[in-house]
């Protein structure tokens, strides 16, 4: 099956190993990742501004580079989410560009999801001595109700210790512009994600939303430093080893 | 009620700082949630329960027009005399009227958010009807003129000092003490004797029953029951959102806002009134007067991208869920609607224009949607929001350079989003420029930039290649399907 | 000028297309319904009990003015109001003479100020109820000429007796009796569970607030 890479901005520009670990991974598992290369953003940042207008034109090129792919798979649930649930909305009074939209969010993946719902696979040949915990990011979890998935595919790598996260559906204080705009309260949010993940004792804490690293991932680094957090991708990928 | 709003951040600072707040928030955000979901779980299917309840609500919407016609004539049928207010001035002005024509000297009240929207009590009392509140945490907010702090327990994080001060100050207690019950039960024999020579008590109304024209009132403490015996003159007050289709719907929504409220299956008293006392009663109102508030909700109503606020039913569990609330509590939220419901309100009744952050100050996480009983998605209002202030800023009579300079920017942005290249060449300017202040593959700040992020955090430096441009070698090094143990860098 | 409100109001109201409700789903069912006699009476036991409400079974009448006795002694009762001098055939004013207690009943008045006077005056309030729900250990009560409603709300006790026979699974059962008939709907109709209570200053939890601080039902098992 030819797999289209749904690479988000986030992972683009500042977390590109996430992009290569979501393309070994499929392609390791005999699927036969294509990517476009006039992909840019899906144009969340854009629309959760409030800046629908602009978050329309880009909505439009993703559907003109994507529209015809028979499948769609990303490492980032906002994105995902964006794309099947917003697209339709942002674009409800073109209707030939809505009905491309409402197709086009039928053919869209997380890659945990597709993984695991329509792979069936858990093991992904995978690898890591050592304890590991879960977050689960907001908009994979209540957005696309996908909460199994990840938590199987960690479940599937030899030799892993899990434990759960307390709290582990809390939103960390991302929120894109959020964390800009309300430091403190954002702050607050992110230092009981990191107390919690480091009252757990687990050496990595993982999750799927390249946003949320960047904020656990940045906070640990300013506060906790050789605490870290890390994406399931890249994880399941290079058995834990940063790259 | 004075819309504090502009006050966000200077309040919620505050009270990220305040030890009792935060003391609160823990208690309150930790047990209200596993209390809740043990008494939904009484429900055989608590999904089921919750699609139920949804529903009527949003079939209440659909039909809200002919629910309270058909409400207002039950109702009158009774005995109820139905009055329609427009307007916080107009509504103010029919209590006080009736106030003044009963020569009342003194009313109490039952918890009302919506007398708390429209000023009621500061009406009456500016024009010498004295106002007891009866429900205990609102008698405290009131004498300390404080907001709420939660939707359900508006006083809870108050320390018993200061309770106890204005209590003496007030003549309901006579020696001071720390000790809640004391406080409590000194409220208690104080309203005792304003209730005795009650004429006139104020209540707000929970649900409407369109096919009966009866209200319902749920409470633990025993005050609107009071108010609803005790005088010969009643007068109820709800908005126009708060009917429901019958008795039995009425006793489901009763059953989930309960339970989503305060974890019990049910409140101490749940009464139902349908028109004033019958002749030969002993007490009850000989006149029970509905006032049905507008208040902008009309106009809500027609605005079919944001009326799905009317469904709410007042529960406060989205408070409860909610990561910001539990961070900086009720205060913030500068109105008498606190936490993601009052986030999801308030910009409709104060104007988007004035409540900037209300509808930004919101990760989108999405849990308010998912616990609501009443099935409002406060995520979708605020993106709406986010959208109308947008457009109101750059309106053809109202832009501002700043706003205009930001829409050009966004603008130019969104064109260099549409094509490969841009977005390419985008980067490789950015890059050198953000990493020219990185340190061992960090950056600790921006001068003059999104200082927010840096506040607390680092951020990784901007790779040397995007994944665009990984992409032709990871073309040209396809990856070997069994090659698991060794370290790939490509 | 309400009718001017009321036309501008619904005006706006109806201004507006109106979509058709989407369709329910199904309406959960309860797992009370399908409980026994004997399981009914424990559910409501425990879960009145839960609410530190206390509940007896009065075999007889006799036994009831029993249990009444026992109350009284227990809550040192010198003065109560009841409903009824008769309250499913228990001799209330016996009850009072048996046990040095003032009784007060609502037919010695009929001026409605005295009536409230004394009603906040007493030690206890004695009514009778109509229903009885046992999904929550709740009680239901007609409010009508001989069942005033400061009675069961005033007094810092209140002791409610009722046959066995009126206890009921779920509270559909009640409201439908209460409100089927549209010509007798009561003014005024309510659930009590529980004494009044508040959890309002620093979430200590305290019991009776402006209600009774403590309740008591007794079932009549056989008439």
């Amino acid at each position: 099956m030819k797999v289209s890479l749904f690479i988000p901005c986030t992972v683009d520009i500042m977390l590109p190993e996430i992009g290569v670990a979501t393309y070994k991974l499929l392609s390791r598992l005999g699927e036969q990742p294509i990517y476009h290369p006039e992909q840019t953003c899906c144009g969340q940042p854009l629309f959760n501004a409030g800046y629908r207008d602009q978050a329309k034109r880009v909505a439009k090129h993703f559907i003109n580079v994507f529209g015809n792919d028979e499948c769609i798979v990303s490492p980032a649930g906002s994105c995902v989410s964006m794309v099947k649930y917003h697209y339709p909305e942002l674009l409800e009074d073109e209707p030939s560009w809505c009905d491309r939209a409402n197709s086009l969010a039928l053919r869209v993946f997380e890659l945990s999801q597709y993984i695991v719902d329509n792979l069936g696979v858990t093991d992904v040949g995978a690898t890591f001595k050592g304890m590991v915990t879960y977050h689960e990011s907001c908009h994979i979890l209540r957005g696309l109700g996908v909460s199994d998935q990840p938590k199987k595919l960690i479940a599937g790598v030899k030799d892993v210790q899990y434990v759960d996260l307390n709290n582990s559906t809390v939103c960390c204080g991302f929120g894109g512009e959020f964390a800009v705009a309300y430091p403190e309260i954002s702050e607050a949010m992110v230092k009981d994600k990191a107390q919690n993940f480091i009252n757990t004792g687990a050496e990595i804490l993982l999750l799927c939303e390249p946003g949320c690293l960047l904020n656990i991932g940045g906070y640990l680094h300013r506060n906790h430093p050789g605490k870290r957090a890390m994406h399931l991708s890249n994880f399941l990928a290079n058995n834990g080893k940063e790259v | 009620m004075h819309s504090r709003v502009d006050q966000f951040m200077e309040m919620a600072r505050k009270e990220m700082k305040n030890e009792l707040s935060q003391t609160f928030l823990k208690l309150v955000t930790f047990w209200a949630p596993i209390l809740r979901q043990t008494a939904l779980s009484s429900f055989p299917d608590p999904v089921a329960a919750e699609s139920y309840s949804r529903a009527i609500r949003a079939e209440v919407i659909e039909r809200l027009p002919e629910l309270l016609e058909e409400f207002e004539k039950n109702a009158i049928s009774r005995g109820v005399k139905v009055i329609w207010a427009r307007d916080a001035a107009e509504a103010n002005n029919i209590i006080l009227d009736i106030a003044k024509r009963k020569g009342v000297k003194y009313i109490t009240k039952g918890k009302s958010m919506i007398t708390e929207e429209i000023g009621l009590n500061d009406h009456l009392i500016k024009n010498g009807i004295h106002v007891y509140e009866t429900d205990l945490g609102e008698v405290i907010t009131q004498l300390l003129s404080l907001p709420p702090f939660h939707l359900v327990g508006p006083a809870i994080n108050v320390p018993p000092e200061k309770i106890s001060e204005i209590f003496l100050e007030n003549g309901i207690l006579k020696e001071p003490t720390t000790d809640p019950v004391t406080l409590g039960k000194a409220a208690r024999m104080f309203l005792r004797k304003k209730f005795k020579a009650l004429d006139m008590g104020i209540v707000g109304v929970n649900m409407a029953i369109a096919d009966t024209g009866s209200f319902i009132n749920v409470e633990n403490e025993g005050n609107i029951r009071m108010n609803k015996s005790s005088p010969k003159t009643l007068i109820a007050i709800m908005s126009l959102e708060k009917v429901v289709p019958n008795s039995a719907d009425a006793i489901h929504m009763i059953r989930m806002l309960i339970r989503n409220c305060n974890g019990r299956k049910i409140t101490s008293y749940v009464s139902f009134d349908t028109g004033p006392k019958k002749a030969d009663e002993l007490d009850g109102p000989e006149e029970i007067y509905m006032v049905i508030l507008d208040n902008g909700r009309s106009e809500i109503y027609k605005d079919f991208k944001a009326r799905s606020i009317l469904k709410c039913i007042r529960c406060g569990a989205c408070l409860n869920t909610c990561p910001v609330y539990m961070k900086i509590g009720g205060y913030p939220y500068g109105f008498v609607y606190t936490g993601p419901m009052g986030q999801a309100i308030n910009p409709l009744l104060l104007g988007i224009e004035n409540t900037t952050d209300l509808y930004r100050a919101c990760t989108l996480c999405g849990s308010c949607k998912q616990i609501c009983p009443a099935g409002v998605d406060p995520p979708t209002l605020f993106l709406e929001y986010r959208s109308r202030a947008i457009r109101m800023k750059n309106a053809k009579d109202n832009w501002t350079l700043l706003s205009r300079l930001a829409n050009t920017v966004v603008t130019v942005f969104s064109f260099g989003m549409s094509q490969g290249w841009a977005w390419s060449l985008g980067v490789k300017c950015v890059r050198p420029v953000l990493n020219f202040l990185s340190k061992d593959g960090y950056i600790k700040d921006i001068p003059m930039g999104i200082q927010g992020w840096f506040s607390c955090r680092d951020l990784r430096a901007v790779p040397e290649k995007t994944f665009h441009e990984r992409w032709k070698d990871l073309q040209n090094k396809p990856v070997p399907l069994a090659d698991i143990a060794k370290k790939e860098v490509i | 000028m309400s009718m001017q409100a009321r036309e501008e109001i619904l005006g706006r109201l109806k201004s507006v297309r109106k979509n058709t409700p989407a369709a329910r789903p199904a309406k959960p069912v309860l797992s009370e319904i399908n409980l026994d006699k004997g399981q009914l009476l424990q559910r409501f036991t425990s879960e009145l009990n839960a609410q530190t409400g206390t509940v007896y079974q009065a075999k007889d009448k006799e036994d009831a003015l029993r249990i009444l006795s026992e109350i009284a002694s227990a809550e040192t009762l010198k003065f109560v109001l009841t409903t009824s001098d008769d309250i499913y055939g228990i001799d209330i004013r016996a009850f009072g003479s048996q046990n040095n207690i003032s009784v007060s009943t609502v037919q010695d008045f009929s001026d409605r100020d005295a009536f409230r006077e004394l009603a906040f005056t007493v030690d206890a309030g004695i009514t009778s109820a109509d229903f009885a729900v046992a999904e929550t250990g709740t009680i239901g009560v007609i409010f009508h000429k001989d069942q005033p409603r400061l009675v069961s709300i005033a007094p810092p006790v209140h002791i409610a007796i009722l046959p066995v026979d009126k206890l009921y699974p779920i509270y559909e059962n009640i409201v439908e009796q209460v409100f089927r008939n549209t010509d007798k709907i009561p003014s005024q109709f309510s659930f009590i569970t529980g004494p009044s209570a508040t959890g309002d200053i620093q979430g200590v939890h305290f019991k009776g607030m402006h209600g009774p601080a403590k309740i008591f039902v007794i079932f009549i098992m056989n008439k």
